[in-house]
């Protein structure tokens, strides 16, 4: 009786039977492919942010600590892949010279275990030679004039000279981790890197230092090298962050003082991790409402039977079918109808998934998405389906089952005014979010804890949510209100029938406000989706500007200024503009920061200046002001505030000059800047290159910024060639600082995210067009039936159902894509911290949104073509099947 | 028969009938019926349940085409122009569209027919003819079968259709209630000099007609005579 049941429902009603099952299919599709995918790019940002640390843990040992015991305790407290003993030792110069000598100042003399550069390849490029003996760094072999084969002198601190023979050469690309001093309080200065250093081969370290180790223990020290096992971290990196600063944590307490140690892989999770917490409430509250669409969608399907439902339901208790009966037709139409739409969502995701993001849904991440996806569709299909049928159950007569139209009642939730408390909570929250300009994701250095406000989020969700009532509420009274009015619009359309549509229209508002509403969430979503991704992805282009400075960009230093090689570097063909400056560093107070000596009004000619990249004015005006005053400065954000600086103050810096000493140079306060060209995010300031230059006696700019078009690696190929010949020079492009960025989350590649939520966006603007006025217009055949037999012609039917389904579109569209500004705009603020700089404004995307209103277009053409066409169908036998 | 009169006949049938496929079968709803609808006449078609009576309205009404056979409209003109002025049709079953109150779908005709003026007295004076102007303002699904019926032949009757075919048009009424509204659906057809037939199975109502046609299985006879070939 049950399968005869479903049988027949699935023949009588196969349009709204597959739109439920459809729309079911879409919530489960997207919600374990937002999963899975949430789940691998907080995995892959990880791996990301952690594939650059070439050490993990550098453990350095206190003089006359037991080495072995360290090593045992580093094993005990985390899963340690390997632990290599690394000698570091003073000297005060390296020498080398058949005629004229060559000497440096002090460096370092580094002794390297056998299997070190096995367990660490990362960040030593060897340049020429081998590793077989001593191997010089790049820029101190330039300083020596030494090469392969070429014996060099070692100055002791306080010992006798040593030599060693030169083997080869190598770039230490991560110089700054590997010379870092271990120990410092958070927050010291910076410590440079030695300018020149030897890797030797431990024996022979040992040999050459050891009687030093004794004489000077000061000068020298032992560090083990840790690689640790990463395959045994946590797939997020907060998660990661905290266990390895916990197993940190651990060594430290087992060690009691005999061992320092530097936790570089925390140290970089830790940076990631308020990334990664963006990245995730950034998925979350991307995909949420279009898995909460796709979920209204299938509920209003659902809804939309609910008529004919009734009347089954009221044929079946007149028949003498208990509440038991009926209850378990609707659970058994439920299941049929949600296990049809959790396995065509599941084949969907599983087709989808590699094709969007590379992924395979049958992983174990996947399959747990998978199987929490398929519970909350059949879920849902209860809610749906079951529910409604029981509390119908329970209330309905026989005889107000078999009504259609009704005089409803007026909803709670206008009575309350619903619409407008959400609305006026999310402003409030909304206007809290953007008065404090507070951060969303709250992940403080070094602490292992982190937080996300996801009250913040209430405000685009509340506004989505008001917005959908409040279309509701408007539709209603507009069309009960505006018979009149909307018979005007209608009649060149309509023509004598326009009062007649206008009538029907009006009583049909209640439906009709449906689906408007959910046509207007539809296009809010596929709107605030697009114009967030379109903001966002021009955001992550200005990240990488504002990381690379330029299009191409030269970073030299004091010894190699790029500048140096400016006149050949215009000269690539398709430079459009070129522009050095000067980057140096300047004390404030005790603050190193960052210091960049510019021509002001010629820098925009290389790069992309923002008015967003300044505070309180225009990119123009601010560097007009600063060309004005010869000794202006521009400083961050976070110095005026912590300094408490007014525009005007006198600011006096410590530049070095060209003694190598620091001295005081007077700056006077002319602007705030937020970001600046190559600049680091938090403190930098930005002056004049010429007064720069005249105060320190150094006239050298380290950097030169290219802004090109056409072919931007050839042009990045060309100044490689013409500076490959000054050593320390680094040419990099757009596309280097996207890699650079790391874990960034502006560089996440949100492309595959982007296209599944513009597909499933674009298949719920058809479903909420389409299939509901399709759906609405099959509950009306007999209407339609009736029109033809009392000799309703084609023109006639049609300014029936075109008015319909034109209303629909037009208000839900316009309604839609207003919302999805709005939300977007609050996303956009409130996900401030994703965006390095804010944006200056929304990017709307045209196009798609221009694709959307032409989907729909064609969507409702579809539904209102097979409407009419139906309606004109034998009438006669319509009118008797649906009696 | 009504043939051999002088008058241009509203409706003519020769040898029309009407089959239905069902399964792999014919099912023969009417058989081949020749006659003649003249202008002020009034017909009953008699009948059991299922003898074929609303189809052959239908196939009148021009909602039908027969299968075989041919019918025409000599003085009506074509089958496409028959409604909704010339040809008032009234269902048996419920045929108001739900989302138009009474009033509203007694204008539709004269909506269709791009009537000028104020259709919507038109409507309640045609209401009224029925007793019903009161419900004028009322949802169809607020109405009881009784009311529904007279909605609907008001309807079929505003556009004063010459022929007028009405389908079991007291099935729902009491036998008071019906008595009177086939006394006023008369008084409108006299008055208009229109052409009424209706579909019943009441003798009683058949009998105020002045002709009265019986069908049984498909098969017409005209006034005791048979008229299926």
């Amino acid at each position: 009786m049950t399968i005869q049941w479903i049988w027949g429902l699935l023949r009588t009603q196969p349009g709204r039977s597959i739109g439920f099952a459809a729309g079911l299919a879409m919530s489960v599709a997207l919600l374990a492919m937002l999963g899975l995918f949430m789940h691998h790019s907080a995995a892959s940002m990880t791996a990301r942010s952690i594939a650059t640390v070439p050490i993990d843990w550098q453990v350095e040992l206190v003089p006359g600590a037991d080495a072995t015991g360290i090593e045992s305790a580093i094993r005990n407290a985390a899963s340690a892949r390997v632990v290599e003993p690394v000698g570091y030792a003073k000297v005060n110069g390296f020498e080398f010279g058949t005629g004229t000598v060559q000497t440096t100042g002090e460096g370092k003399a580094v002794g390297l275990g056998p299997d070190y550069l096995t367990a660490f390849p990362q960040g030593v490029r060897l340049l020429s030679g081998n590793f077989s003996g001593a191997v010089l760094l790049q820029q101190t072999a330039a300083n020596l004039h030494a090469g392969p084969g070429d014996t060099i002198i070692l100055h002791r601190p306080g010992l006798p000279d040593v030599t060693t023979k030169v083997s080869g050469v190598v770039d230490l690309q991560n110089a700054d981790s590997f010379f870092q001093p271990i120990g410092v309080p958070p927050g010291a200065a910076p410590q440079a890197p030695p300018d020149n250093a030897v890797l030797l081969p431990m024996p022979e370290w040992s040999s050459l230092f050891s009687e030093q180790a004794k004489t000077r223990p000061d000068s020298v020290r032992t560090e083990l090298h840790v690689a640790l096992d990463r395959t045994k971290l946590p797939t997020g990196p907060d998660d990661a962050y905290a266990k390895t600063l916990q197993q940190g944590h651990n060594f430290e307490a087992r060690v009691a003082g005999s061992a320092l140690l530097a936790n570089n892989i925390a140290a970089r999770l830790d940076a990631a991790r308020g990334d990664a917490l963006y990245a995730r409430v950034l998925f979350f509250f991307l995909g949420a409402p279009g898995i909460a669409l796709a979920a209204l969608l299938s509920i209003t399907v659902a809804a939309s039977g609910r008529d004919g439902r009734r009347r089954d339901q009221s044929l079946l208790r007149l028949r003498g079918a208990p509440t038991s009966t009926i209850l378990r037709f609707a659970a058994a139409e439920a299941i049929t109808l949600g296990l049809s739409g959790v396995i065509v969502g599941l084949v969907l995701a599983g087709v989808l998934t590699p094709l969007l993001f590379g992924l395979n849904l049958l992983s174990s991440a996947g399959l747990s998405w998978a199987l929490g996806s398929a519970m909350g569709g059949l879920a849902l299909a209860l809610g749906a389906i079951l529910v409604p049928a029981w509390q119908t159950g329970r209330t309905l007569s026989v005889v107000s089952a078999r009504q259609a139209i009704g005089r409803s009642r007026r909803p709670l939730w206008r009575t309350v005014g619903l619409d407008g408390i959400l609305l006026v909570i999310a402003a409030i929250i909304y206007w809290r979010t953007a008065a404090t300009g507070y951060q969303v994701v709250l992940a403080t250095e070094g602490v292992a804890a982190t937080a996300v406000d996801y009250t913040a989020f209430l405000a685009p969700v509340l506004l989505w949510m008001g917005a959908g009532l409040l279309t509701l509420r408007l539709v209603d009274w507009g069309l009960d209100r505006g018979r009149t009015a909307l018979e005007t619009i209608l009649l060149p359309f309509a023509g004598p029938v326009a009062g007649a549509v206008a009538a029907s229209i009006r009583r049909q508002r209640r439906r009709l406000a449906v689906g408007i509403a959910l046509t207007a969430l539809a296009f809010a979503f596929a709107s605030s989706t697009a114009i967030f991704n379109t903001t966002y992805q021009a955001q992550a282009r200005v990240d990488a500007e504002l990381t690379n400075g330029a299009d191409v960009t030269i970073t030299g230093s004091a010894g190699a200024p790029a500048a140096a090689r400016l006149r050949e570097l215009g000269k690539i063909s398709g430079v459009m503009g070129i522009q050095a400056m000067q980057h140096r560093y300047a004390y404030v107070g005790n603050d190193l920061q960052d210091l960049y000596g510019i021509d002001p009004g010629a820098i925009g000619t290389a790069t992309n200046l923002s008015d967003a990249f300044f505070s309180g004015s225009t990119a123009a005006a601010v560097l007009a002001k600063l060309a004005q005053t010869p000794a202006g400065v521009l400083v961050s954000e976070e110095t005026v505030t912590d300094y408490q600086l007014k525009l005007g103050d006198m600011l006096n810096l410590r530049l070095q000059g060209e003694d190598h000493q620091y001295h005081v140079v007077p700056f006077e306060f002319v602007g705030v800047v937020r970001e600046f060209p190559t600049a680091p995010r938090d403190s930098f300031l930005v002056a004049n290159a010429a007064y720069v230059a005249e105060k320190t006696g150094v006239d050298v700019r380290e950097t030169v910024l290219m802004r090109v078009s056409g072919d931007v690696a050839a042009i990045k190929d060309a100044a490689l060639r013409i500076t490959e010949t000054m050593p320390g020079l680094r040419v990099t492009s757009l596309a280097d600082a996207t890699h650079l960025i790391g874990s960034s989350l502006t560089a996440v590649d949100l492309s595959g995210l982007t296209r599944l939520e513009l597909i499933f966006a674009a298949l719920m603007v058809v479903g909420a067009t389409g299939l509901v006025l399709a759906l609405g217009l099959a509950d009306r055949r007999k209407s339609f039936a009736v029109l033809t037999v009392l000799g309703a012609k084609r023109r006639h039917l049609a300014a029936f159902i075109w008015s319909e389904g034109g209303i629909v579109l037009v208000a839900g569209a316009a309604i839609g894509t207003l919302t999805g500004v709005l939300v977007a705009a609050i996303l956009v603020k409130v996900l401030s911290g994703v965006f390095d700089p804010p944006p200056e404004g929304l990017a709307i995307p045209i196009g798609y949104l221009s694709g959307m209103v032409l989907l729909s277009l064609v969507a409702t053409s579809i539904a209102v073509a097979n409407a009419a066409r139906e309606a004109r169908i034998e009438p006669i036998q319509r009118l008797k099947e649906l009696s | 028969m009504s043939s051999l009169t002088l008058q241009v006949p509203l409706f003519s049938a020769e040898a029309a009938g009407r089959t239905f496929v069902r399964g792999k079968g014919n099912i023969v709803a009417v058989q081949a019926a020749t006659f003649q609808l003249l202008q002020g006449e009034t017909i009953a078609i008699v009948g059991r349940s299922g003898s074929g009576k609303s189809t052959l309205l239908h196939i009148i009404a021009g909602l039908d085409v027969p299968s075989f056979g041919a019918v025409d409209w000599p003085a009506l003109g074509a089958r496409e122009q028959l409604r909704p002025g010339k040809v008032g049709m009234m269902f048996q079953s419920p045929s108001l569209v739900p989302s138009l109150d009474v009033a509203e779908n007694v204008m539709l005709p004269l909506a269709l027919l791009d009537v000028p003026g104020n259709t919507l007295d038109q409507a309640i004076r045609e209401l009224a003819r029925f007793g019903i102007a009161d419900l004028a303002h009322k949802l169809p699904e607020e109405l009881s079968g009784g009311q529904a019926q007279r909605v609907s032949l008001a309807r079929a009757l505003v556009a004063r259709p010459r022929l007028v075919v009405a389908d079991e048009p007291t099935g729902q009424l009491d036998h008071a209630s019906g008595t009177a509204l086939i006394e006023a659906l008369l008084t409108w057809t006299a008055e208009a000099n229109a052409t009424l037939v209706i579909a019943t199975h009441d003798l009683e109502i058949a009998s105020r007609m002045k002709r009265s046609w019986q069908m049984d299985h498909g098969a017409l006879a005209l006034d005791n005579e048979i008229a299926t070939k």
